[in-house]
């Protein structure tokens, strides 16, 4: 096997470093991934199992679902009578490793003990529980690690009161702890109020505001109800985030809760929508919401969903729940659209109340509360903007927002969150998304700027209850042409080696015919991946499909998915990575996946979700129905080329959550080789010589990838001419474009305005 | 690919092999008899029962008109089987037709056996004088432990503590294929030794009773007396105990080898000691092609490559060890997976993808073991691509030559290798070309002669 496979399927990450420089952007955003995930320890534990043998077996050991070991490691078994209740428990207080069919894997950290916590678990019932259901006694170490964990949580809160900032506790030695830290008390504002009741800030009562009045008697304060005997001091809005992010596990270690009593908040104006009778959560939702507002309060956090499980009811039912103002954050227009469809779909809302505010439309709601959808960028944005958004926004920062629920907040980097969250004051954050892949640096952000996680889904589960798709998942193999390998092994084809390696023709012959396959003989809707823009359109037309690719416009756009959707004849459409998330296509149950971002987990997994929305019958879907598999992911890899070790990488996460890939070796089957493309050795080398001649400016190419795909996404933020710019991700995020009519959107970098013009890169590139 | 040499003999094979003489005293015994008739093919066992009141010889040809035309491969096996057994005397007349008769002592003792019924040489004790007598589950137990212990010692000697009776040259003759060492070194597994720690336990048993019978005349002991002894013991009833006294001499040195094995649990009483048959022992007349006798499977294997094998085990976890990275050891748990470095760790030992899959399936646990296919496909596909990877590249010794001293040499030379069909690869240009090892004797001295 060649070099590209050498790490299959566990390598460590480090392998990479093998290829040759110019590879380094490629993996950059994989770096963050691969953090210290389950699996990366694997290196140490060569030859050193880690023994737990000597953990004593309970008698009745067989009734019950768990191992615990003292590492915090915990196997669950998910065919044991108690795995729903277990599988609840765990969930809430451990981070999933993986979860296939039979048994899952855990861990205990601070972080999800955190997590545990700030959804009302107590120490002495986490380790009660948890020895329930353990097969063995609770190692000593694991019961040590819980207490010390937890020892300090839930006993901060940060609340916003009247557009101010508090952070609150019953034990005011905690607060002076608190104030030791240097962050902290320079975020400190020491209120006129506090001055004012003449209180010198050296003196403990100064230092800690007790809710107005009832410091005086302190005893009577303490026996007074237990809201009553909080203590609090204010602090600076804009240093909120680095004020939580000192409270965290890692720093000093007291992380801060936040809450939003929403139905004694008598100050912000109420919402008036309901859930409308026909939108019935199901039991999964049901629960993150329960999770959510499980002591009557609205928690800030996180709730991991699948894509297609239904996470957008679950963004509306909350919404519906906390009846405030409500700002929708999203990743793009088209996926701004299709939440405020959303909110009129699952809502009574009026339609006076729900605003859009992107580039093209520029709503404001009437009356004093309501639903305002946008994308981060726009709130983001730091440059000039006309006048009338500079007043949306201006009102936008001004609002206190009840709800400020979050979109996909996987794929936004945490500085964007952070100016997001600093300029928006809101009651309760709630973050949405299907892959929380762990453990990066970002995910950690993610747990101090949003909240901890609230809940998580099994894929397995899901897919059992017959609420998302069944998807096969294959691996397909293509063996490159000899002709395409040995320019794929030259030194100077280094740039172009990705080129190479996704327009392969038996690749391309292998797409071809799935395609064909898909379309005659199961009439489906298939949708085909490409992060490398030439290979996208040297696919799309000589297949004569549609594509839709960074610049294609937001009209020309809703046009080619609406012809998807509903027309006969157009069954097959080709996106580049703008397609990965957020952009909801119903319809489509087929991915074939030409060329990928290197090995990113996430991206894998958000284009497995293009498809999981689940069709058909619900009896048909469920566990032994009719259509075992009712939907179909293909990744195409070149053999013995780099994209078979990042294939491996990529799957890594989806393996995890229980899903298998299938390798299919002999694509496309033997009878039909003549009826595709690329049967004849001249069309092949035909082929190459476009891929090599296109090589001319071979870093052009990857340049004007860049300007198709990053220009329009990422505006001013380029990077100077890195490899992660062919494919267009390096962990960036789709950030609001401009579409080609914009008026007025002076901040909007100039990109090709005029479609005719827009295709001049197409026509450049044909052309040579 | 490594051709698997050790294949567990069924015993019958052993049996078949003996000498005429040594065979025909065996069928005095009508327990040996049975032993043979059950061991046998369905249709030669037709045959036997067939002929066992025919006292004249029967032609071949009026044997085959017993069978239709598609059965006639079925046929020949069973007759081939008779005769190797020496069942059935083969004659053949002047005129070279063969005919068939029953081995007169054999249709003797299963005649007997039929019209009087057999009784073995001793009964069972009364349970008035048998105390604390094990139930069959504990009985189990402890044969599968015994059994474990064993096989613990066999390859890890320094890992089991308590003595046994086995001796340690006899327990060298049961290593002598499966474990090599290098001076100094501990005592390595083969590939032998990995084959068959992989294979499930009759097989194993098989394997080692045929050691022990083989070995048997080198420690002065009756190869014959021995297998009827085995044959005789696996007549007996499971879990009832059997008086010493009622064994000779041989029998009762026997009996604790056995017991090491886990074949028989020996206990001692007041004034009698007995033994008692396990399942082990009475398999063993049970062919190897139905062993349905099969111990509840103990593996788990997910979709993303993580073995679970619920096993208390240390030979489990051995033998995961072999093809797995084992990564948590927990009361009743051994947690590992599989990855590419780990398979390609027992490729190099010898180890087949084939083995380890069949391995995987056989122990399947419960749970899994209903599901189609109980392991899952993507990791045996998986599995069988990396082994076959490591066949993509094919090695032959070769030979470099360059530097010739003229076109002519160059080309003479290649030609020659041409001939002994070696020419692997020539550059005419550079005059470069190499040829396969074997033929380079032919080239050299081909160059030699053109000096």
């Amino acid at each position: 096997m060649g070099h590209g496979d050498k790490g299959r399927p566990f390598k460590k990450f480090k392998a990479a470093a093998k290829f040759d420089d110019s590879r380094k952007g490629f993996v950059d955003d994989d770096n963050a991934y691969m953090g210290d995930d389950g699996y990366d320890d694997d290196g140490e534990k060569e030859g050193k199992a880690k023994d737990f043998s000597k953990l004593e077996l309970k008698k009745d050991h067989a009734n019950r679902p768990l191992w615990a070991c003292g590492n915090g490691r915990i196997f669950l078994e998910t065919f044991s009578p108690l795995y729903k209740q277990a599988y609840d428990f765990l969930i809430a207080i451990a981070e999933p490793v993986c979860r296939p069919e039979s048994m899952h894997e855990y861990n205990l950290t601070p972080h999800s003990l955190y997590a545990a916590v700030s959804v009302g678990l107590e120490t002495e019932t986490i380790i009660s529980v948890l020895n329930k259901l353990s097969k063995t006694m609770l190692p000593k170490e694991m019961i040590k690690f819980i207490q010390d964990s937890t020892a300090n949580y839930g006993k901060v809160k940060l609340v916003l009161k009247k557009n101010r900032y508090f952070i609150e506790s019953p034990f005011p030695e905690v607060l002076k702890t608190l104030l030791r830290d240097e962050v902290i008390s320079r975020s400190r504002i020491t209120s006129e109020g506090a001055a004012g009741d003449g209180f010198t800030i050296s003196k403990t009562a100064g230092e800690i505001e007790g809710t107005h009045g009832e410091l005086l008697n302190e005893a009577e304060v303490a026996a007074a109800a237990e809201e009553k005997e909080t203590h609090s001091f204010e602090i600076d809005p804009s240093q909120v985030e680095n004020v939580k992010q000192r409270c965290l596990p890692n720093a000093l270690n007291y992380p801060m809760l936040e809450e939003y009593d929403f139905r004694n908040d008598t100050v912000n104006p109420d919402l008036d929508m309901e859930l409308k009778p026909q939108a019935q959560p199901r039991p999964y939702q049901e629960k993150s919401l329960s999770k959510m507002f499980g002591n009557g309060r609205a928690r800030s956090g996180i709730i991991v969903l699948p894509c297609g499980a239904g996470k957008s009811l679950v963004g509306v039912s909350a919404a519906c729940r906390i009846k405030k103002s409500c700002l929708c954050l999203a990743t793009n227009a088209v996926s701004v659209d299709q939440w405020a469809f959303q909110f009129k779909l699952w809502s009574t809302i009026r339609d006076e109340n729900i605003c859009r505010f992107t580039s093209d439309s520029k709503e404001r709601f009437r009356g004093n509360a309501g639903v305002v959808v946008t994308t981060y960028n726009m709130v983001a944005f730091g440059g000039k903007r006309s006048e009338e958004s500079e007043k949306i926004i201006e009102e936008i920062r001004n609002r206190e927002w009840g709800l400020l629920l979050m979109d996909e907040v996987h794929v936004v980097p945490a500085h964007m969150f952070r100016k997001v969250i600093s300029l928006t004051k809101s009651h309760c954050k709630l973050g949405l998304t299907a892959t929380l892949v762990r453990e990066d640096e970002r995910i950690t952000d993610l747990n101090f700027l949003i909240g901890p996680k609230l809940y998580e889904a099994n894929w397995l589960d899901l897919v059992k209850g017959g609420f998302i798709a069944n998807v096969q998942c294959a691996e397909v193999w293509c063996p490159m042409t000899k002709e395409f390998f040995a320019e794929y092994l030259k030194k100077e084809n280094s740039k172009k080696r990705q080129a190479l390696y996704v327009m392969n023709p038996n690749k391309f012959r292998a797409c071809e015919f799935l395609i064909k396959y898909h379309e005659t003989q199961r009439g489906d809707k298939i949708i085909v991946f490409a992060d490398n823009l030439f290979a996208l359109t040297e696919y799309a037309m000589k297949l004569r499909k549609p594509m839709i690719y960074g610049a294609t416009s937001h009209v020309e756009r809703t046009k080619i998915l609406q012809a998807f959707k509903t027309s006969k004849d157009v069954n097959t459409i080709f996106l580049s990575k703008v397609g990965d998330n957020s952009i909801d296509i119903p319809e489509a149950n087929v991915i074939i996946q030409i060329s990928s971002h290197a090995g990113s987990r996430r991206q894998e997994a958000q284009r497995l979700g293009r498809i999981l929305r689940a069709k058909g019958k619900l009896q048909d879907r469920m566990a032994g129905g009719k259509e075992e598999y009712n939907a179909f992911f293909y990744s195409l890899v070149s053999t013995d080329t780099q994209e078979m070790y990042y294939s491996t990488k990529r799957q890594q996460f989806l393996i995890d959550q229980g899903y298998s890939f299938k390798v299919i070796t002999s694509f496309p089957p033997p009878g039909e080789e003549a009826s595709l493309n690329y049967y004849h050795l001249e069309d092949q080398l035909a082929l190459l010589g476009k891929v090599l001649s296109a090589g001319d400016d071979a870093v052009g190419l990857e340049q004007l990838d860049e300007d198709a795909d990053d220009v329009a996404l990422h505006n001013a933020r380029r990077s100077a001419g890195s490899m992660s710019a062919m494919s267009g991700a390096k962990g960036m995020v789709y950030m609001e474009y401009s579409t080609g009519r914009n008026k007025g959107q002076a901040q909007m970098k100039s990109k090709p305005k005029d479609p005719s013009k827009r295709h001049v890169l197409f026509k450049r590139r044909y052309g040579s | 690919m490594p051709e698997v040499r050790i294949i567990a003999k069924n015993f019958m094979d052993m049996v078949a092999s003996m000498p005429a003489m040594k065979l025909d005293n065996l069928y005095e015994n009508g327990f040996i008899c049975e032993a043979i008739l059950r061991s046998l093919p369905p249709l030669a066992k037709k045959y036997v029962l067939q002929m066992l009141y025919i006292d004249a010889q029967v032609t071949a040809k009026s044997l085959e008109e017993w069978v239709l035309p598609d059965g006639t491969s079925k046929h020949r096996v069973a007759i081939d089987r008779l005769v190797q057994l020496r069942v059935f005397i083969e004659t053949v007349d002047r005129k070279s037709e063969k005919s068939y008769k029953l081995n007169p002592t054999f249709q003797r003792s299963l005649q007997n056996l039929l019209i009087i019924g057999g009784t073995l040489p001793r009964e069972p004790m009364p349970s008035n004088i048998t105390v604390r007598l094990p139930t069959l589950e504990d009985l189990e137990a402890y044969a599968l432990e015994q059994w474990e212990r064993f096989l613990l010692r066999l390859i890890s000697p320094n890992q089991v503590e308590r003595p046994s009776n086995i001796s340690s040259s006899l327990m060298k003759v049961f290593q002598r294929q499966l474990m090599i060492q290098r001076d100094k070194e501990a005592p390595r597994l083969t590939e032998s030794g990995f084959q068959f720690l992989l294979m499930d336990t009759n097989a194993q048993l098989w394997y080692f009773i045929r050691e022990y019978i083989s070995n048997s005349e080198a420690r002065g002991v009756d190869a014959a007396e021995l297998i009827s002894f085995l044959l005789e013991l696996s007549f007996h009833v499971i879990g009832e105990a059997y008086n010493v006294n009622t064994l000779t001499d041989f029998q009762r040195n026997i009996i604790k080898d056995l017991a090491d094995l886990g074949l028989v649990k020996l206990q001692q009483g007041r004034k009698e000691s007995w033994f008692i048959p396990t399942k082990l022992a009475t398999n063993l007349s049970v062919s190897l092609a139905d062993s349905s006798c099969r111990k509840q499977g103990f593996v788990v294997v997910e979709t993303n490559f993580r073995v679970y094998a619920y096993s208390t085990s240390k030979l489990h976890c051995e033998i995961l060890r072999l093809f797995s990275s084992v990564e948590y050891q927990l009361p009743n748990l051994i947690v590992g997976g599989i990855t590419k470095e780990s398979l390609y760790n027992a490729f190099e030992n010898g180890i087949t993808a084939e083995q380890i899959i069949s391995f995987l399936q056989q122990n399947a646990h419960p749970r899994v073991a209903e599901r189609m296919p109980s392991v899952p496909e993507n990791v045996t596909d998986q599995m069988r691509l990396w082994e076959s990877d490591l066949n993509r590249v094919e090695m032959t010794e070769a030979y470099f030559y360059d530097e010739f001293p003229s076109r002519d040499a160059f080309e003479g030379a290649c030609d020659c290798a041409r001939e002994w069909n070696g020419l692997l690869w020539e550059d005419s240009k550079k005059m470069h070309m190499v040829v396969k090892m074997e033929v380079h004797p032919y080239v050299r001295d081909y160059l030699r002669r053109q000096k």
